[in-house]
């Protein structure tokens, strides 16, 4: 028995420590530990709900979007605005463009060198190369030889670059199993990759005047009135993405999968999903988005979102008190007691930033995978199709659980992001429609400036929960759930792991010094922890005299 | 050899007689394992006689540390925008990017221990974004099981220059505004209080545009200097103009043209952002030139009044942007003094706020003297208009009667007339709305529905205009 961490986890939004107890070559026990807090909630406090949709996106800048849309419906149920229709496809159109940017970046840039060796791609045979890459049906876009070249003067050079410290050679040099050949081609679809998701920043840089951070959207609508020029060019980046996309991703997760099969029978979180949904059709409906909200039991029953079965407990987090806080009467004091090594305490066992929330009682897992098994469940046609496809292609037909391991989980994102391209082309069209057939109108003013509203969302990596408290224009309590909250969560107060710890738990370490199988399985959640930490207030004022923080909450 | 930044005697030792690394580390682990020792014990074993985990110590490549601190990212994402030269060429081609959290292919103690070789090597530039976490001794931010605090200093003490990438870094950014609840500072701050003398050279922005980062990179690499610096420390060639001084808007502002609420005819004409709160004319940053995402737009293009992201003192984590710039559709701020607030809603305050008032004084106060009527200086029609009625700069109130008029008298074709381009309002009092002329083509804009507001502005700026030109 040892133990084996991952400090700093890299190649993630923010700051994460893994720990993990490891068992005759199994992880037996795990500790997952956000670390770093900033306090957004408090921050947003009395400002309005305008300047909280600006304020609040800093909290992430891989999906800064996602947190304004969130923002910005709280504030619009907060003040009854629906707004007008071609906002609602401008904000698609800004989501999607956030969506393709973060999943483009988090396969080839993040997650792939967990499983692609740039460096091997050296040895590679540059003929084998193309006949390996039209073989698997992948896109060529780039010289591999050139490639190879580039990768050869940098060799040579002698600095590793990004590639330090790295761990192509975890479990004695068998950990990265790709031919050298896979390794090119996939290495060429990195540094494309990189062009791709700026190139899907743009898209949102167009509507939002800049990413990240984006400018434009706001309560009531969007402050974007497209130009003809700016529509032609919405069109061309949109279908440039979506070709690249629909020739690229789902044919490299294809090729790599085999290498890699194992990671299909290990790495299964709680086994239960939530998602709230993405993607406004004209009913305003989360249950009816593109990408549809539903919660799933452990046998994968999707029932509807209700609100007030989302609690809070911070009994195993850097907070006072160990209660749990119901939806949305969360409240919350930091106060960092120490690291406690996992295990060496199991009373007051604190040990992370991020707290436990819970639907119905019980951990949850959020994000691509969610997302589309609540979509596939709910017979969305694109992912019911694309998904069976897919299972049959990896040799599982109809085994849809089989996504619910470390590799189903990086692997289905794909399809995610191939819907996304899709339904890109299809809302610049509708726009496109919208505005020949006369339709103006893009922005909604306020006509109140007091009420509470929630806004039901969705991150690229999951749920995301934004509800808010507005008095004369002013906000009195805020409150955020982010993804990764949701599943880098520690220990529940029956001490239930959270469901990555979960994840992790069961999964086999051949090198406890870079145990590269946990790594894979944290980067298949896709995690932010930056955003997962966060500290809320009560928004009713039930408890408001009871907060006395140092730095002077009121 | 002689170029790896740590050569282990011992493992050439271990070469010479037939034992590889790999074959070594397996026998650390089980003598570990055997023994039952902690994982520490084997790491340290490790720690000692690793080999080099960067790589050559020298080469073509600058070597970089680029460190997130209290960050969102978005720093690095913004970097990952960089089109010229791309992400992959700068960190293949132009520095050795040995620690970076998000683009990094190493995790953990190897990831570590490429910094501390780094560090060790010399002749570096430290990057660093996000704010700095004094809360808690430091713990409120967390790395590698220690304060964020100690990675700062440690790293910046023996670094060329401290780059301090976006706001956060500069003085705090939105952490540091009211409460500042994780005790948020800039890494200047830090470093002066450690007495560390690395220079810092700030770049702000929220996040910071890469083509400011890249400057700076031109500067010392190509340059072999450190960018001249303003009294803020931040590069006097980007942060010494203000946004108002390059922006694409500003004609509109010199002839009186404003937006007053979204969703109106203004909006929609492209109108200067002023009177909803545009923080352009005492932002400082060259936005409009540099502009985001392979130049794609910028905020004020898009439509989105300018926040004053870049608005950043470096030696006052108090005057970070969100603090300075809320309400940020309003021209005034609240007034802060510990828990008491005061919303002002006539009386300019601070430094921002007498700005504000002598830009009324120039924009709205010469439209309201007339001096600026329908867009000309001290003349009630410009001579260029009078001589050339149909391409006249200033008449927004023209019908499309008399557009197609004035454009057939021009020998402008006149455009097929565009299919429902006027519209009744969803909301408010479904006022129908004009088609208009602008700029010197006579091309015709199209109209956008409004609501109460601003159908009342809209009606309020005709009158101006008409009353004007009487």
């Amino acid at each position: 028995m040892t133990r084996s961490i991952i400090d700093p986890v890299t190649r993630i939004e923010g700051h994460l420590r893994i720990e993990m107890e490891v068992t005759n070559g199994k992880v037996s026990d795990a500790w997952v530990s956000g670390g770093c807090f900033r306090g957004m909630e408090l921050v947003v406090e009395n400002r309005t709900p305008e300047d909280a949709v600006h304020i609040v996106q800093r909290i992430c800048g891989v999906c800064p979007v996602s947190h304004a849309q969130a923002a910005t419906i709280a504030a619009e149920k907060s003040y009854g605005i629906e707004i007008p229709n071609n906002a609602r496809i401008l904000r698609n159109i800004l989501e999607g463009a956030q969506f393709l940017h973060s999943h483009i970046l988090w396969f080839y840039n993040l997650a792939a060198l967990d499983y692609v060796n740039p460096l091997n791609a050296l040895k590679a045979d540059v003929a084998d190369a193309y006949a390996l890459a039209q073989e698997a049906g992948t896109s060529i876009n780039s010289d591999f030889g050139l490639l190879q070249a580039r990768l050869k003067r940098f060799a040579e050079n002698g600095q590793l670059s990004i590639f330090s410290g790295n761990w192509f050679e975890s479990e004695e040099g068998t950990a990265y199993a790709l031919p050298p050949e896979l390794d090119l081609i996939c290495t060429s679809h990195y540094i494309e990759a990189l062009s791709m998701q700026a190139r899907s920043s743009e898209i949102a840089g167009l509507v939002g005047g800049k990413m990240p951070h984006v400018m434009t959207c706001r309560p009531g609508g969007v402050a974007f009135v497209p130009t003809q020029q700016n529509l032609g060019d919405l069109w061309a980046m949109v279908n440039e993405v979506y070709d690249w996309v629909s020739t690229t991703m789902v044919p490299d997760t294809l090729a790599l999968a085999p290498f890699y099969e194992d990671a299909l029978t290990w790495g299964k979180g709680c086994g239960r999903y939530a998602a709230w949904g993405v993607f406004d059709r004209d009913d305003f409906d989360m249950h009816n988005r593109y990408l549809p909200a539903g919660v799933t039991d452990e046998n994968l029953n999707v029932s509807d979102v209700v609100e007030s079965k989302i609690t809070e407990y911070m009994g195993h987090s850097w907070y006072e008190g160990e209660e749990t806080h119901a939806s949305p009467y969360f409240v919350t004091e930091p106060e960092f007691t120490g690291y406690y090594q996992g295990g060496t305490d199991t009373v007051n066992d604190r040990y992370t930033w991020v707290k436990a929330p819970a639907y119905d009682g019980k951990c949850m897992e959020t994000g691509g995978l969610a997302r589309l098994l609540v979509a596939y469940k709910r017979k969305v046609p694109f992912v019911v199709e694309h998904v069976d496809n897919f299972l049959k292609a990896l040799g599982v037909p109809g085994k849809i659980e089989v996504a619910q391991s470390t590799l189903g989980r990086t692997a289905i994102r794909q399809i995610e992001t191939l819907y996304v391209a899709t339904l890109m082309k299809e809302w610049v069209a509708e726009l496109i429609e919208a505005i020949k057939g006369g339709d103006s109108e893009y922005f909604r003013a306020p006509q109140s400036n007091t009420g509470a509203g929630t806004g039901f969302w969705e991150a690229p990596r999951g749920a995301l929960y934004h509800s808010e408290k507005v008095e004369n224009g002013k906000i009195k309590g805020y409150q955020i759930i982010i993804p990764s909250t949701w599943n880098l969560a520690p220990r529940d107060a029956q001490g239930i792991h959270g469901p990555l710890e979960q994840s992790l738990i069961g999964i086999p370490v051949g090198d406890v010094e870079m145990p590269i199988n946990a790594l894979r399985t944290v980067h298949s959640y896709d995690p932010c922890t930056a955003c997962a930490v966060h500290v809320s207030e009560p928004a009713t004022g039930k408890k408001f005299q009871t907060v006395t923080s140092p730095w002077g909450v009121k | 050899m002689e170029r790896e930044a740590i050569v282990s005697e011992f493992y050439e030792k271990l070469d010479s007689r037939g034992v590889t690394r790999r074959d070594f580390m397996k026998l650390c682990g089980a003598v570990a394992a055997a023994a039952g020792i902690a994982h520490i014990t084997a790491t340290d074993v490790a720690y000692a006689l690793e080999q080099s985990v960067i790589g050559a110590k020298e080469g073509n490549l600058y070597p970089v540390i680029w460190m997130e601190g209290a960050s969102c990212t978005g720093c690095t994402e913004s970097f990952a925008q960089i089109e010229t030269p791309d992400p992959a060429t700068v960190v293949l081609e132009l520095i050795s990017l040995n620690y970076s959290e998000t683009l990094g292919a190493g995790a953990g103690w190897s990831f570590e221990e490429a910094r501390e070789q780094t560090i060790a090597a010399g002749n570096y530039i430290f990057i660093y974004e996000g704010a700095v976490l004094e809360k808690w001794e430091g713990q409120a931010l967390r790395v590698a099981n220690e304060p964020g605090i100690e990675h700062v200093t440690h790293t910046a003490a023996k670094a060329n220059a401290v780059v301090a990438l976006g706001s956060c870094a500069v003085n705090g950014g939105w952490m540091a505004a009211y409460p500042n609840p994780a005790g948020a500072i800039g890494v200047q701050q830090c470093l002066k209080k450690h007495g560390i003398e690395t220079p810092v050279v700030n770049v702000p922005g929220c996040p910071a545009n890469p083509e400011w980062l890249e400057a700076v990179l031109v500067d010392v690499l190509f340059l072999q200097q450190l960018p001249d610096l303003n009294a803020e420390g931040k590069p006097s060639l980007l942060f010494t103009q203000t946004i108002h001084d390059n922006c694409q808007r500003r004609g509109h502002f010199e002839n009186g043209e404003f937006v007053y609420q979204f969703g109106t005819r203004e909006e929609a004409l492209g109108y200067c952002l002023y009177p909803l709160g545009c923080r352009g004319p005492q932002t400082k940053a060259n936005c409009g030139i540099t502009r985001w995402n392979n130049r794609r737009s910028w905020c004020v293009e898009s439509g989105g009044p300018c926040i004053g992201c870049t608005t950043a003192n470096p030696a006052n984590s108090n005057e970070n942007w969100v603090e300075t710039n809320t309400p940020f559709l309003k021209r005034h701020r609240d007034l802060r003094v510990g828990d008491f607030r005061l919303s002002p809603t006539t009386i300019a305050l601070s430094v921002t706020g007498l700005l504000a008032a002598a830009l009324v004084i120039h924009g709205f106060g010469m439209k309201i003297t007339g001096r600026m009527n329908g867009g000309a200086d001290f003349e009630k029609v410009r001579k260029w208009d009078k001589r050339h009625p149909d391409r006249s700069i200033g008449c927004y109130d023209l019908s499309d009667e008399e557009c197609a008029a004035l454009e057939a008298e021009a020998g402008v074709a006149a455009p097929a007339k565009p299919v429902g381009r006027t519209t009744a309002a969803k909301t408010g009092t479904g006022t129908a709305t004009k088609t208009g002329t602008t700029g010197t083509t006579g091309t015709r804009t199209r109209a956008k529905t409004a609501g109460q507001d601003g159908a009342d502005a809209a009606k309020k700026a005709d009158e101006e205009s008409k009353g004007g030109k009487a």
